[in-house]
């Protein structure tokens, strides 16, 4: 790569609001220096001849492309010295549109995984040996040249990279088996069948007014959640205009996407097939325009799907006029827990909805297809697995997946993988698969690696290294290692390396894009990381075809026996953990919707739990025809009485220290079957028997109470209150009137906003500047989804410690954002409206802090620009700051948990390198001290420096916190509320803004929350 | 003496002790050879300072995490053992100086020991602080003194107030349970032998009994006597404003210091009973604690009881009454909770318990005493978990709200420090005349003139 030129050069490209950063475009050799291990101090070396684009101190950003998911967020990497410290979003790229869910922060979790193979390795005698990578390419050829057919598999990736897979079988005479876990392989199938593309189509959620999703978990796992939660909250929200889309979910549990909704149609498993029908019958008046599907419509009326659904007729009816009578509305597939026998009838069903309603080329295109989309269904798995039972396959290449964990243990590929000769594992770190490898050649990490990807036919991107390698892992980028052994063997696909071909593709596409100076071209397309050849949609389906197949639209037919249904889901947090496992920030990320961390759980609703005698955290035994596993019990008000739920991406045993035997995978209690139609791995097919133990495992969870306890914590206005002009006020407890009618305790009457600080009369010494900033925040709690990728984008900007499940378990959770989950309305027997409620909970620098005033050492106090700061040197932790905190938003540091060696039983360590993605801006924190949210002071006090050197003023908007910048929803504004016309100024004069307990207490808090939109009333006394 | 003491009220405080020489004697005979029993306790004592300090060892290296201690309770068995201590420590002062001043006719034969307990108990109190912080080696940032970080202490925290309360009273009362031991260290001396008459003529500063020596030993008791008083009701009320400052429900209330003052006589007086009484028994003092002492202990128990009792109705009454929600929750959750149990365990000991001694013959009787004793001093120790670690679980923000259990390692430091505590006193038995001779003799009958002489208090070496 050294015979690139280097281009280097700082950009403002499109990045005003930061121009201190540079994002620059990587060439070749001058990738970064390796990070210097401090262990050795004495040893420390200096520059002698400094690295170009390094400035210690300074950071330097680069554009990729995320490579957790298909979704192919564009992102910014920020190094230090040389080092990959944070990733952020794109602001360029408008699938990420700037923001990152926590899969991509914890990518350099992924990086830096401890438990990555060092180089290659090579089977000798059962045991993985390190083996020189010459020897390993040589070993691969001799392999391939031998007789048998030579196969590769894999998960997804660029288009370059797929190219050169496909060549390079083409010429050893196999064939690319791709295979996505969390395939919607039907939802392609649907849209071939309906209208000919062969394509997941492109959703625009943000478009829509009212959204109905048969069990899509699009703020989670599905399609790209970055950008769907994007388009979900400006679509869910109140604007200033008081126009609201209303979202509707229809399925037999709440996702996180669930609990999202307005309204919540808690259907019987399998029937969102009738539901979509009979909304269909409704709108198209019998199915006078679904043209082929008319008889099929005209069968499923409201009311005799009623029985079948548990939905009465009247509010399917309703639905559905709501549905078309709304401006624009839009509605999304079942998704990949609700995949069942007949999943492709199900996304048919929605289909035609979308059609009846007139939703094609308004808010669902099939000329702009979601070309990254995971498609690759279970039956071309089939078709390997038969091949190896006739001995016909000699190599099978494994590529960015893990077979053997995602798929059931039913299938039978384990052993079906025993008996290939030879397995080659190109996977970066060990897993189920690498445990049967018997070579291995591991593959770079995204952010060590050249790649590209094309999420829309108009919408491409590079992904590029910000940094050399980490030194502890001699890897290979696979593209690399497949062009040198296809050398070896006497093919020459023509490149000398990856980056040599991914530069000869891209030379393509620069030239139908007509440029002219190709250099120029891909410099610009580094820096931007995007290359958007955007058009608008111009295509108009008119009809629905007829299927092609043979099909019906019944509700599937469910196996085993019991009578709850088993649904297993894919965790918001891992997906379905086949490769990002070994990750503490993800382990110990509190699942959104339990709130538990580190192990599996199984969801039964309250109600049949207490019929059968369990509690939280009972262990029970739930068992199929196809296997049984154990796992704690959480009851679950938003899961229907017949259904069981446990998430996908725990129970591994070759993934990792930090992943090995946490939780379990509920693959294995699923047969291995492909949907008739499609090919995809069915899902949600089986019913399973669930048998108490006398065990218990108490949860990992960091939920206190799910109730307000009729509180002022996250308050709700009612729609028509708040169009009305009043937004009334909640909180005032009966009782307390009463009392003070009689003359009883009057609360003390809050004074001060935001921006008063300090009030008239605190103000001492140098508090008292009326031209310094006021640091404030709102949070718009009607737009927060409670995704929770803030709390991880805070984690790895602040350095904020992993302690590990024990320590979770006692309570010792050191988030500096609580995502704070209260169920108001939640009830699993009807449809009917749904209210839970998402607070951020961070420090709320309150302006009467009552942290400050008893802590004797000053660790903690009052920062002129009203943040309340806490000096990490200066505490002894007597840990009265935490006692005393209304918000319980300090965390302490029980033990070092940042150490190289765990010092407790738990897994709160940072061993080498993890320990590399600490941010260098930000303290390390000691046992015994106490810390919080700071506002990010180190990014607040680095614009002000920059400002000061280049002699500017700091504008609004040059500071964002890290959860701001991260959060997909945009829900957070950060600011200096003394400048009346700055964003977090005008938003907190918004007439929903309210102050977490400060009626109550008196705190006065810098964070105002904008309080959630319901659609229904919020009776008097609920909050 | 006679200068400072008025002849007794009432009836004669102890009718068996016939002549001031029998109280040399009983008493110094306490200082002489222990017996095995005193060695059993000391050693189990011993074994128990090593648990202690290992505890203490094993949080310093590990990290404080080696506690049960979690969000949201930041407080547990370490700052109820410091509370439960600084109130244990009460009683003493209160009998030697504040009795004194009142002339209690009953107070000279218990205040010695009472006022070991105190130094004691705040010696055991002053190290909880320090093994709660998460970093114990800068603890010494809470003093204030002209440092390199340019930083005093913050004047606004009670836990600086508590640095100063608890320092000077354990100086105050060391001070004064010294100067009042002088004249029987003397005598001590005069009965001793070998390397102990060495350390006593040390330690007795070369009293001599002399009148001079008498009137400014009486002026200076007497002076100390009122410096300590009014710290009897300062120090805890102190202890109470760590809590009562706060913003948590069920901290933040008005009536905590005189309910913590009332709370730490009751445990202190009752801590007084429980050691007494062995050691009555154990060393045939009868004679000098004499049932009625400890009626009188008991009817102090019974009004602090009383008031203690008050303070715990008054506060779920004011939940209630103040209509704020997070109070009551706190409040119902107390009673109701997760903690219902150790609440019913200080509601029991602390209120219900002690209702018999308003029976003569429960006050009378000292097997029924110490029994009670001891049930107020389980009762006084949870009142303290119950304020600290009920409060804390339950308090505003609903989602926060999370349990508390003790570690092993806190249980340790917890019960060690009973034995630091008993490794004290049980030296104190031995060392120090555990009844005060010298006072004592100012209550008993004046020694007539054709009796055979009998020096008072420690007389002259020749």
């Amino acid at each position: 790569m050294s015979d690139v030129p280097t281009q280097a050069t700082a950009s403002p490209y499109g990045i005003k609001r930061r121009e201190f950063l540079k994002v620059v475009g990587v060439s070749g050799a001058g990738v970064g220096v390796a990070g210097c291990s401090t262990e050795n101090v004495e040893r420390l070396m200096p520059y002698v001849v400094p690295p170009e684009e390094i400035t210690p101190g300074v950071a330097t950003w680069y554009t990729s492309v995320c490579g957790e998911c298909e979704a192919g967020c564009g992102i910014w990497v920020r190094t230090r010295e040389g080092r990959v410290v944070k990733v952020e979003g794109n602001p360029d790229h408008p699938v990420s549109g700037g923001h990152l869910c926590s899969r991509g922060h914890s990518s350099i979790q992924g990086l830096y995984n401890p438990d990555r193979f060092s180089g290659p390795m090579v089977r000798r005698e059962g045991e993985l040996k390190p083996i020189s990578w010459d020897e390993a390419e040589q070993m691969l050829a001799d392999q391939l040249s031998l007789e048998g057919s030579h196969f590769l598999f894999t998960g997804f990736g660029g288009p370059s990279l797929m190219g050169v897979f496909e060549e390079f079988t083409k010429n050893i005479g196999g064939e690319v088996i791709r295979f996505d876990t969390l395939a919607e392989a039907p939802l392609r199938e649907a849209s071939r069948i309906a209208f000919g593309a062969d394509v997941v189509p492109w959703y625009d959620i943000e478009k829509a007014r009212f959204l109905i999703s048969f069990g899509a978990d699009f703020l989670e796992s599905w399609l790209s959640p970055v950008r769907d939660a994007r388009g979900f909250a400006r679509m869910s929200s109140v604007d200033n205009q008081g126009v609201k889309g209303r979202f509707v979910f229809v399925g037999s549990r709440l996702s996180l996407t669930g609990q999202n909704a307005d309204d919540w149609l808690p259907i019987r498993p399998g029937s969102e097939t009738l539901v979509a029908l009979a909304m269909a019958n409704v709108i198209s008046d019998s199915g006078t325009n679904a043209g082929p599907y008319r008889d099929i419509i005209k069968a499923h009326t409201p009311e005799n799907v009623a029985e079948a659904t548990g939905i009465s007729a009247d509010i399917i009816r309703e639905l559905a006029l709501r549905f078309s009578e709304a401006e624009t509305s839009l509605a999304l597939g079942p998704g990949v827990a609700g995949q069942h026998r007949n999943a492709t009838a199900a996304n048919l069903a929605v289909t035609i909805l979308n059609f009846v309603t007139g939703n094609v080329g308004k808010t669902v295109y099939y000329d702009k297809p979601q070309l990254n989309a995971p498609v690759f269904g279970y039956q071309e798995v089939e078709r390997l697995m038969q091949l190896i039972s006739e001995d016909s396959l000699g190599t099978l290449m494994i590529h960015n997946s893990n077979p053997v964990y995602s798929l059931p243990a039913s299938s039978g590929f384990k052993e079906a993988l025993e008996r290939v000769p030879f397995k080659v594992s190109f996977a970066s770190a060990p897993d189920e698969t690498t445990a049967l490898a018997d070579l291995i050649l591991p593959d770079r990490h995204f952010l060590e690696s050249w790649g590209d990807s094309v999420v829309r036919p108009d919408l491409l991107a590079l992904q590029q290294p910000a940094m050399q390698p980490v030194p502890y892992f001699d890897s290979k980028q696979t593209g690399d290692v497949l062009l040198s052994v296809s050398k070896r063997m006497g093919h020459d696909l023509g490149s000398a390396t990856f980056y040599d071909r991914l530069r000869t593709l891209w030379q393509a596409t620069a030239n139908s894009l007509g440029v002219t100076d190709y250099d120029a071209f891909w410099n610009e397309s580094l820096k931007s990381g995007v290359v958007n050849t955007g058009s608008e949609s111009s295509q108009v389906i008119s009809r629905l075809r007829k299927p092609d197949r043979a099909m019906t639209f019944d509700p599937p037919v469910f196996g085993g026996a019991g009578d709850l249904s088993l649904m297993v889901y894919p965790s918001s947090r891992f997906g379905d953990g086949a490769l990002n496992s070994n990750r503490p920030w993800l382990l110990e990320l509190p699942d959104p919707v339990s709130k538990i961390t580190w192990h599996s759980w199984v969801e039964i609703h309250p109600n049949r739990a207490k019929a059968m005698g369990l509690e939280n955290g009972d262990l029970v035994i739930i068992s199929t025809d196809h296997g049984s596993l154990e796992a704690p019990v959480w009851t679950y008000p938003g899961i229907r009485e017949d259904v069981v739920a446990i998430p996908m991406g725990g129970g591994h045993d070759n993934a990792g220290r930090f992943s090995n035997g946490n939780g379990v995978n509920p693959l294995d209690l699923l047969p291995a079957e492909a949907e008739v139609l499609s090919g995809g791995l069915v899902h949600f097919n089986t019913k399973v028997t669930v048998t108490p133990t006398d065990q218990r495992k108490p949860l990992s969870s960091i939920a206190g109470s799910d109730s307000q306890s009729n509180r002022p914590i996250t308050p709700a206005v009612a729609l028509n209150t708040l169009l009305g002009g009043v937004v009334e006020e909640e909180g005032h407890h009966g009782d307390l009137k009463e009392l003070q009618g009689v003359g009883g305790f009057v609360p003390v009457e809050t004074e001060g906003r935001p921006e008063d600080f300090p009030l008239e009369g605190s103000q001492h010494g140098e508090y008292g500047d009326p031209e310094e900033p006021r640091w404030a925040m709102t949070i718009d709690l009607d737009k927060c989804t409670g995704c929770s990728a803030c709390v991880t984008a805070c984690q790895s900007e602040n350095n904020v410690p992993w302690v590990g499940e024990d320590q979770v378990t006692m309570g010792r959770d050191m988030g500096w954002v609580r995502l704070e989950r209260y169920y108001e309305t939640v009830d699993a027997s009807h449809a009917g409206p749904l209210d839970v409620r998402f607070l951020p909970m961070i420090c709320q620098h309150c302006g009467n802090a009552p942290c400050e005033p008893v802590c004797p050492v000053f660790a903690t106090y009052h920062t002129p620009d009203g943040i309340n700061t806490q000096v990490y040197n200066r505490c002894v932790g007597t840990r009265y700051c935490a006692n005393n905190c209304p918000y319980k938003v300090r965390v302490f540091n029980w033990y070092t948990y940042t150490g190289k060696e765990p010092v407790h039983e738990g897994l709160g360590h940072a061993p080498e390198p993890l320990n590399w993605a600490f941010n260098p801006d930000v303290t390390v924190r000691e046992n015994g001290v106490m810390e919080k949210c700071s506002f990010c002071v180190q990014r607040i006090r680095g614009v002000q420096d920059r400002a000061a050197v280049e002699g500017s003023k700091v504008q609004d908007g040059d500071i964002v916190p890290a959860c701001q910048q991260s959060c997909p929803a945009e829900a957070i504004i950060f600011g200096n509320i003394r400048d009346p016309i700055s964003r977090v100024a005008q938003s907190a004069q918004n007439e929903r803004a309210y102050r977490v307990l400060d009626e109550m207490i008196n705190t006065q808090p810098a964070v105002s929350y904008l309080k959630k939109v319901t659609f229904h009333d919020v009776e008097s006394g609920e909050h | 003496m006679s200068s400072i003491t008025q002849q007794p009220r009432g009836a004669v405080p102890h009718p068996d002790v016939h002549s001031l020489d029998e109280v040399n004697r009983d008493v110094l005979k306490m200082l002489g050879r222990p017996g095995l029993g005193w060695w059993l306790l000391f050693g189990a004592c011993i074994a128990g300072i090593g648990v202690f300090f290992g505890s203490w060892g094993i949080q310093m290296v590990k990290g404080i995490g080696v506690s049960g201690l979690t969000s949201p309770v930041g407080w547990g068995v370490y700052i109820t053992s410091f509370v439960f201590w600084v109130g244990i420590a009460h009683s003493g002062t209160l009998i030697s100086a504040i009795l004194f001043l009142f002339r209690a006719p009953w107070r000279q034969s218990i205040y010695r020991a009472a006022e070991a307990m105190t130094v004691f108990a705040v010696m055991t109190a002053g190290l909880f602080p320090l093994i709660h912080v998460g970093r114990v080696w800068h603890a010494y940032w809470l003093i204030p003194y002209p440092n390199s970080r340019f930083l005093w202490p913050n004047f606004r925290s009670p836990l600086v107030w508590d640095v100063f309360a608890v320092t000077t009273y354990f100086t105050v009362s060391a001070v004064f349970f010294y100067l009042g031991t002088i004249p029987d260290l003397a005598a001590a001396r005069d009965a001793a032998t070998g390397l102990r008459k060495k350390l006593y003529k040390v330690i007795s500063l070369g009293w001599r009994g002399t009148d001079r020596e008498w009137h400014h030993f009486g002026k200076a008791y007497i002076f100390l006597a009122a410096l300590a008083a009014p710290l009897v009701l300062s120090v805890h009320s102190v202890v109470s404003w760590d809590f009562a400052v706060s913003i948590v429900p069920g901290w933040h209330a008005t009536i905590f210091a005189p309910y913590f003052v009332a709370g730490a006589i009751f445990s202190g007086v009752a801590m007084v009973i429980t050691l007494t009484v062995p050691l009555r028994k154990i060393f045939g003092l009868e004679a000098y604690l004499t049932t009625k002492h400890y009626d009188a202990m008991a009817k102090l128990c019974l009004l602090t009881s009383m008031i203690v009792f008050y303070a715990y109705l008054s506060e779920f009454f004011m939940a209630w009454y103040s209509g704020e929600e997070v109070e009551r929750a706190a409040f119902w959750a107390r009673v109701f909770g997760h903690y219902w149990w150790a609440t019913w365990i200080m509601l029991i000991c602390n209120g219900v318990i002690p209702v018999m001694l308003w029976f003569k013959r429960v006050r009378y009787s000292i097997p029924a005493l110490f029994v009670i004793s001891i049930f107020i001093n389980i009762g006084m120790w949870f009142e303290r978990y119950v304020i600290i670690v009920t409060s804390l679980h339950h308090e505003y923000e609903p989602f926060a709200w999370g349990v508390y259990r003790p570690s092993l390692v806190e249980m340790g430091l917890g019960l060690g420090s009973f034995a630091w505590f008993g490794f004290w006193f049980l030296l104190f038995t031995r060392l120090l005349p555990p009844v005060a001779i010298a006072e004592l003799k100012e209550v008993l009958h004046t020694p007539m003139r054709n009796s055979p002489p009998s020096y008072v208090g420690g007389g002259g070496e020749e």
